[in-house]
């Protein structure tokens, strides 16, 4: 039997693993690291650059480099994220067919599924040379607030790379596996990810190898990012101030600052005090003004503290939606390179009144995660069970643009739950069920999954059919919905299918594509 | 219960039929458990006291059983022969033991209660990826789902929540579906499916404090809380049915949520428990609603008397509940329009323009849903509707003083101008002799009823000549 790897697909950066010999292993790519940027690009001469390759050409090519395409992965193009990204990305983003955002590079058009399928490929490739054998299977990871577009996006990406996806499961929720294998006995964990661009928190109970998540919450705009872009604020105020020149609107002088900002604050977990030191950035009619300032650990956490303290209330929300208080926690598991700062980690020990688990490597865990659950799946050795959840409420719009939620959000599956709804006028003969996802109350606001129409009402007084509306979601998390007249016996029912931002058409097309370029590298 | 006659149809013992499959009924918790413990023995009286179930409803299954022929009458052998009272009472006593105290799982054989199960041995199949044995396991545990909850779990009645996660975690790991992922198992899928959701439905029952009480008191007190279903009830749904369907009725109109037929009272926790309330977000909300609440206060006490008032909207917004809140957007609005009125009417002569007296009374009308009884507001809302002739509304306003402070003279002469006005000259004067009743000093009276006499007068004069 083949081997099933676990890949954590990054924003920044991508790992895989595999479980050997009962132990969870990360695997490291040809140069040796573990992790591989999640980065491709096509170089001057029309060459396909993948993870480091990609990345060191990165500053000379950044218009033909794309780097992550996780924030535009299975969205909409008018969404606000993709419009920022637009505006923040070199590369060139477009609007595809589909409404969907699609990338040009190297007078190409990617879609994003696509380049998420590189990346995979790459990872695949790196786990086929370090085992000797072929892959075919894989558990992929993505953040718990993935809609079901987002998730089947990244089921099409795994479907390109030559990869059957065995499960999708939560970011935070493999952390705790990795963390979970090795334990006995009945523990609470909480998995605080600091990542690039988001913020999430899981509360996770394990016992005997059992793990069930309690509660997930977080903030999608909250990250490692906002604390690059608190430094960026600081140092042009500070250049305004010592200069009187204002860095605003000279986008060049931005990324300069926005890298340096990055690579100082990296550097002040280890260090107390950094330098800056950007000459030329800007010039006027007395000659060229050059940046020189130096950053002290203090300074920093200052300009962040507000951020870090904004995780920290959702950590109290999450709390509260598992039902525990902070005290009741046994273990912290810390995700993501941005809970390297010590001001996080000292926020985080204090809140718990414990120091977060040493034991594992933010960026390898939940990579980590991913390769236990796929042992878990199929290695009847293993002995790990996950109770998953739906990422989502499901429910149906009813009468005045409302949402009735049947299946709350981080309810375990499999599950079935059903309401019985009425109709609204005298003598309907027929209603209609619309299947949404989301968490507003709002109908219109969540996206819509499927509908269908049950007929053959008995007429009667509005109020008085009672119609049973059944939800049913299946250990695959795939959604089957009825409604059942309860006094004819009529039934009528869907089997929800997710679909992501392409057709099988396009990914079989895609994927033909991606071989016949294979063939040519081999030429 | 004391009779111990055979022909007591209480006395009489039934059994589960020979050719009915019980695995493919379908039953309630509370039935199945009930048709667990028909076992071709225990007499109908036992029955009706060990089920946990109501007696009424125990005879009603079994009747609909009979009727149905899952069930017979083992006639002429009743095994547990009325010996005496004794005997039977002590079976009673081990069931109801059993039932309140420790009812695991396992303890069913010990007490005549068949778990597990017997199970159909021809569904076993040995060319599935599953041993024989988890095949049996699967099967019984199924058969035996009707259990109550705390059976299933095989805990005690009451058990911590740790106790109930525990157990949740336990038998997950046995019937989870993916612990047989991509294994080939036949219809094994559908019936760990089924457990599965089973399992956890116990838990999530178990483990809410609020559900748990009413788990635990009912099995305590070995009342079970969902009665079997009756088909009765579900006949007389489809009866009213009318003839000539509206074909004209369209298909986009969604159900509205309105669960209509008087549920069992596990139905009804049930069916909450999706439409769960948002504790913590109602506590958030309210938090903020109290912070902009003060922060309105504080806009008050300043003077930007517009500014609390929009302050106060957007806490009532999003805190509705809060009834100091719509108190004092009221007193709000009554400084702010109170204080214009005041102006106004302070100022106000006879010979005040109507558009002056009209803002007046926009803004009493503003004013008065927050303080409806207040005799001032009425009594200045009474007098500028009198004065811009909107009579109906003035007598309204001058009724509600009255039906306040009946005592008042000044009120009745009101009403008595308002009524004249409006022609009741009869009605008019019995007001101004109230008022007068009440105030022999009241000068608006003893005018009005002079004038109205003289009118009277001269009116009769007029139609002789």
């Amino acid at each position: 039997m083949s081997r099933v790897i676990g890949i954590d697909l990054g924003t920044t950066n991508s790992c895989v693993a595999v479980v050997e010999n009962g132990q969870p292993t990360v695997i490291p790519n040809s140069g040796g690291y573990k992790t591989t940027p999640s980065m491709f690009g096509i170089s001057q001469d029309g060459k396909r650059l993948v993870g480091h390759l990609a990345k060191r050409q990165a500053i000379t090519n950044a218009r033909n480099t794309v780097f992550a395409s996780k924030r535009l992965i299975g969205r909409r193009f008018d969404d606000p994220e993709v419009q920022k990204s637009i505006d923040l990305c070199p590369y060139e983003i477009v609007r595809g067919p589909n409404e969907d955002p699609r990338i040009k590079v190297g007078g190409k058009t990617f879609t994003c599924p696509e380049i998420a399928g590189i990346i995979l490929r790459e990872m695949k490739r790196v786990a086929e040379e370090y085992l000797s054998e072929t892959v075919q299977e894989a558990v992929i990871t993505v953040p718990a607030y993935f809609n079901d577009t987002q998730r089947q996006c990244t089921k099409d990406a795994g479907k390109i790379a030559g990869l059957e996806v065995l499960r999708i499961i939560n970011e935070p929720t493999a952390a705790a596996l990795a963390y979970g294998m090795s334990r006995q006995g009945d523990e609470k964990i909480a998995v605080y990810d600091l990542g690039g661009g988001t913020f999430d928190i899981s509360i996770l109970e394990m016992s005997d190898g059992v793990v069930e998540v309690l509660a997930t919450s977080g903030n999608t705009f909250l990250g490692g990012e906002d604390f690059d872009r608190r430094i960026v604020q600081h140092l042009v105020e500070w250049f305004e101030e010592n200069e009187g020149m204002d860095l605003r609107s000279d986008t060049m002088a931005l990324q300069r600052l926005k890298d340096a900002s990055e690579k100082a604050k990296c550097d002040l977990s280890m260090r107390d005090v950094v330098e800056i030191n950007l000459p030329f950035i800007a010039s006027d009619s007395e000659g060229p003004r050059h940046l020189n300032y130096e950053l002290t650990r203090e300074t920093l956490e200052g300009l962040v503290h507000d951020v870090v303290e904004g995780t920290l209330k959702s950590v109290e929300q999450c709390c509260v939606d598992a039902g525990v208080t902070p005290a009741d926690i046994d273990q912290v598991v810390l995700v993501g390179g941005q809970t390297r700062m010590p001001l996080v980690q000292r926020r985080v020990t204090e809140h718990f009144g414990k120091r977060p688990h040493k034991g594992v490597n933010p960026d390898e865990v939940v990579g980590l995660g991913a390769a236990v659950q796929a042992a878990a799946l199929l290695d009847s050795d293993n002995d790990m069970l996950l109770l998953d959840v739906t990422p989502l409420s499901l429910g149906i719009g009813t009468y005045g643009g409302h949402f009735a939620r049947l299946i709350d959000r981080n309810t375990t599956v499999p599950v079935s739950k059903g309401h019985i709804f009425t109709t609204t006028r005298d003598d309907q003969s027929a209603v209609k069920i619309r299947v949404l996802q989301g968490e507003s109350d709002m109908a219109a606001e969540n996206d819509l999954l499927g509908e269908f129409v049950l007929s053959g009402i008995r007429p009667a007084p509005k109020g008085e059919p009672e119609i049973e509306v059944s939800f049913d979601i299946d250990a695959n998390g795939i959604v089957s919905v009825s409604a059942r007249d309860l006094a004819t016996g009529k039934e009528q029912s869907i089997t929800v299918s997710s679909t992501g931002t392409l057709s099988d058409d396009e990914i079989d097309e895609i994927i033909n594509e991606h071989d016949l370029y294979e063939v040519q590298l081999k030429d | 219960m004391g009779v111990d006659s055979v022909d007591n149809p209480m006395n009489r013992v039934v059994a589960l039929a020979a050719n009915c499959d019980a695995t493919q009924l379908k039953l309630t918790a509370a039935e199945g458990y009930l048709l667990s413990r028909i076992d071709g023995k225990t007499p109908l009286r036992l029955l009706r006291e060990i089920g946990g179930i109501p007696p009424s409803n125990v005879d009603e299954c079994v009747e609909l059983w009979l009727d149905d022929g899952v069930i017979e009458v083992v006639a002429g052998k009743p095994e547990a022969k009325p010996k005496g009272a004794s005997a039977s009472a002590a079976t009673t006593a081990t069931a109801a033991t059993a039932a309140t105290a420790a009812d695991k799982m396992d303890a069913g054989e010990s007490d005549g209660q068949p778990f597990p199960p017997p199970i159909d041995e021809s569904m076993l199949d040995e060319r599935l990826d599953i041993s024989l044995d988890i095949q049996r396991r699967i099967l019984e545990f199924e058969a035996g789902l009707g259990r109550p909850y705390h059976t299933l779990l095989n805990i005690d009645v009451g058990s911590q929540p740790k106790t109930v996660k525990r157990a949740y975690f336990k038998l997950s790991k046995e019937f989870h579906p993916d612990r047989f992922f991509r294994k080939q198992i036949g219809d094994y899928g559908a019936r760990l499916n089924r457990i599965f959701k089973k399992i956890l439905e116990a838990h999530e029952m178990l483990s809410d404090p609020e559900l748990r009480g009413v788990e635990n008191q009912a099995a305590a007190s070995d009342t079970f809380v969902e009665p079997p279903q009756q088909p009765t009830s579900r006949a007389a749904l489809s009866g009213p049915a009318k003839t000539a369907p509206d074909k004209n009725a369209p298909p986009e109109a969604t159900p509205a949520a309105a669960p209509k037929r008087p549920l069992t009272k596990l139905e009804r926790l049930r069916q909450r428990m999706p439409f769960k309330i948002n504790h913590a977000a109602i506590a958030e909300r309210r938090a903020r609603a109290a912070e902009i609440f003060k922060a309105a206060e504080y806009s008050q006490r300043a003077g930007r008397l517009k500014e609390a008032e929009a302050n106060i909207r957007i806490a009532i917004t999003f805190d509705p509940s809060r009834s100091e809140f719509k108190e004092a957007l009221g007193s709000l609005r009554i400084e702010a329009a109170g204080a214009r009125a005041a102006k106004l009417m302070a100022a106000s002569s006879d010979r005040m323009p109507d558009s002056e007296l009209r803002e007046v009374l926009t803004l009493l009308e503003d004013v008065l849903p927050y303080r409806p009884h207040d005799p001032d507001l009425n009594e200045r809302a009474a007098r500028v509707c009198l004065k811009l002739g909107k009579l109906d509304d003035a007598a309204e306003y001058a009724e509600t003083l009255i039906a306040r402070t009946p005592e008042v003279a000044t009120y009745h002469s009101m009403l008595g101008k308002i009524e004249r006005e409006r022609g009741n000259s009869d009605e008019a004067m019995s007001a101004f002799e109230t008022a007068l009743k009440y105030d022999e000093e009241d000068v608006d009276a003893r005018r009005a009823i002079a004038s109205m006499r003289i009118g009277a007068r001269d009116a009769a004069r007029g139609g002789r000549s």
